[in-house]
């Protein structure tokens, strides 16, 4: 339920990044990469609560600052092998940006987000954990 | 014996001692876990959807109309019939008994405004749209679509009280008037917040380190919030200041009502939720922003929600059983014993494996009925409602 603390300051975008739009607009949020793709998301609200809903604010891109496109968002606690009572949705808000909306984390606990991730043929499911207390 | 044994105890360790000793170790992590289910009572419920939710004239109207008969299709039934003050707001049955008797226990309507999801199986996304069920459902109140609007307009007191509550004379739209009632219902209903118990002052007491205030709740209290916290992990699902997340879980209580019958709980609910006029997409809510039909919009019907039944609140419980949604379970302790002995096999497939058996011995059993119990309070009499247009 504390989140916000642990949001702080996760946002160091190095200069081989600089193409690719890191900052979320409150300088907070996560960075999540794998080979190809980087991307920096966090949540609206900026404290995600047991039990109440929350969108995402997400930015895609290629390793080599292109845009990139989200396919889907979902959660999971693999713990407990459930996902979430809820189906998010995606908005495009162009250049790579993304409103992800529908969100609830009923459980305190450790939930994993997947994001599927695309650019041209290739796609890719990057994953993040969050620990809600 | 035992007795003997506390007294030679007594006098070895002294008075001061004794005060000690009622204070068990809390940890930092277990201090924030209590303290996360207060602090209580919470502020008055707001609800967006509906215009008259916190409102004097709302709530003054929905009380008699809560309390009134006629709004029932034999002239007979009020909601007060099977939600009865003196009865925690539910009737002490194991099931509903309308014109017929019901397959599901009556829900405590205890805290019921902070709610997100109404009925056993959440078929309600509002607490007014939960009221509407009732009142038109053959097998509880059998009011049909116009009978509200037929008593509103033609009772001089009520017409008069739907005016102040509502800024206009009944009209002639009889489902307007339908929502209407249950607006004021749920206004009402939201004004049940049950009072505070020893649990709240030893909870008040562990945050703000006043040790001394905290050793006066009682050692088994104690150890059952422990092991209801920490070992028996009862708070994934019974949290915050209510005890409920609100949502919804199989528990491995039989799904069969009846032979060749079932129960299928949060997956029938969710099914009469998207197919119901009144849920919160719809033009009744009065929320312009439509912020608060988010859980409406994206919740999914999903195959393992068959079975799952919403989590109650746990303020109150011990004086509300019988227990689960079916009033299976008499006493707190045959919930225990539940939780205690569950079988595996008894989960739906996809049960989540949250649910196992705790193997609890007689005395942490005993202990977590003393928690529970501690969660209760005699609640204030209530004094009979003003009357609406004196
Ligand atoms: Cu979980």
């Amino acid at each position: 339920m504390r989140l916000a603390a642990a949001l702080l300051g996760t946002l160091l975008a190095t200069p081989a990044w600089a193409d690719c739009a890191l900052d979320l607009g409150r300088g907070t949020g996560w960075v999540v990469f794998s080979e190809h793709y980087l991307m920096a998301f966090r949540p609206d609200p900026l404290r995600i609560e047991v039990g109440e809903p929350f969108a995402l604010i997400l930015n895609v891109c290629t390793r080599n600052g292109g845009a990139a496109e989200l396919l889907a968002v979902d959660a999971n606690m693999p713990e407990h092998r459930h996902g979430m009572n809820y189906r998010a949705t995606i908005v495009a808000k162009g250049d790579g940006r993304f409103r992800a909306e529908g969100f609830l984390f009923h459980m305190p606990g450790r939930w994993e987000i997947t994001f599927d991730v695309r650019a041209g043929d290739d796609s890719e499911r990057l994953t993040h954990d969050i620990i809600l207390k | 014996m035992r007795l003997l044994l506390l007294l030679v105890w007594l006098l070895a360790v002294g008075a001061v001692g004794v005060r000690a000793q009622q204070l068990l170790d809390w940890s930092s992590d277990e201090i924030r876990a209590v303290g996360q289910h207060g602090p209580w009572p919470p502020p008055p419920v707001r609800d967006p959807s509906n215009k008259v939710s916190g409102t004097p004239a709302g709530i003054a109207l929905g009380e008699h109309l809560f309390n009134e008969p006629r709004l029932s299709g034999d002239g007979r039934m009020s909601c007060a019939k099977c939600h009865q003050a003196g009865r925690e707001w539910s009737d002490g049955l194991a099931k509903a008994r309308g014109a017929v008797e019901l397959d599901r226990r009556t829900p405590s309507l205890w805290n019921v405004g902070y709610l997100h999801w109404f009925g056993w199986d959440g078929a309600g996304d509002s607490l007014w749209a939960q009221s509407i069920r009732p009142l038109l459902d053959p097998r509880e109140m059998n009011g049909g679509p116009t009978r509200a609007g037929e008593f509103l307009r033609s009772d001089l007191a009520f017409a008069c009280g739907y005016e102040r509550a509502f800024g206009s004379k009944p009209g002639t739209d009889d489902e307007r008037l339908l929502v209407d009632t249950a607006k004021a219902l749920a206004a009402f209903q939201a004004t049940l917040v049950s009072p505070r118990a020893p649990f709240d002052d030893f909870r008040d007491a562990l945050v703000s380190g006043d040790r001394e205030s905290a050793a006066r709740y009682p050692l088994a209290a104690q150890r059952g919030l422990k092991l209801f916290i920490g070992e028996a992990n009862c708070n994934l699902c019974h949290l915050g200041p209510r005890f409920t997340s609100g949502e919804f879980g199989d528990i491995g209580i039989p799904f069969f009502v009846r032979p060749g019958e079932v129960d299928s709980g949060r997956l029938g609910g969710l099914g009469r939720l998207a197919a119901n006029p009144f849920n919160l997409l719809g033009k009744y809510n009065d929320d312009a922003t439509g912020n608060n039909a988010r859980r409406t919009r994206h919740v999914q019907r999903q195959h393992a929600n068959f079975g799952e039944f919403r989590v109650p609140g746990l303020r109150q419980v011990g004086r509300s059983g019988p227990y689960m949604h079916n009033g299976s379970l008499a006493t707190l302790e045959d919930v225990i014993r539940h939780y205690s002995e569950v079988s595996p096999d008894r989960l739906h497939s996809d049960g989540i494996p949250l649910v196992r058996p705790l193997g609890l011995s007689a005395e942490q059993s005993a202990d977590l009925v003393a928690f529970l119990r501690s969660l209760d309070a005699e609640p204030l009499a209530r004094p009979s409602p003003a009357p609406l247009c004196p």
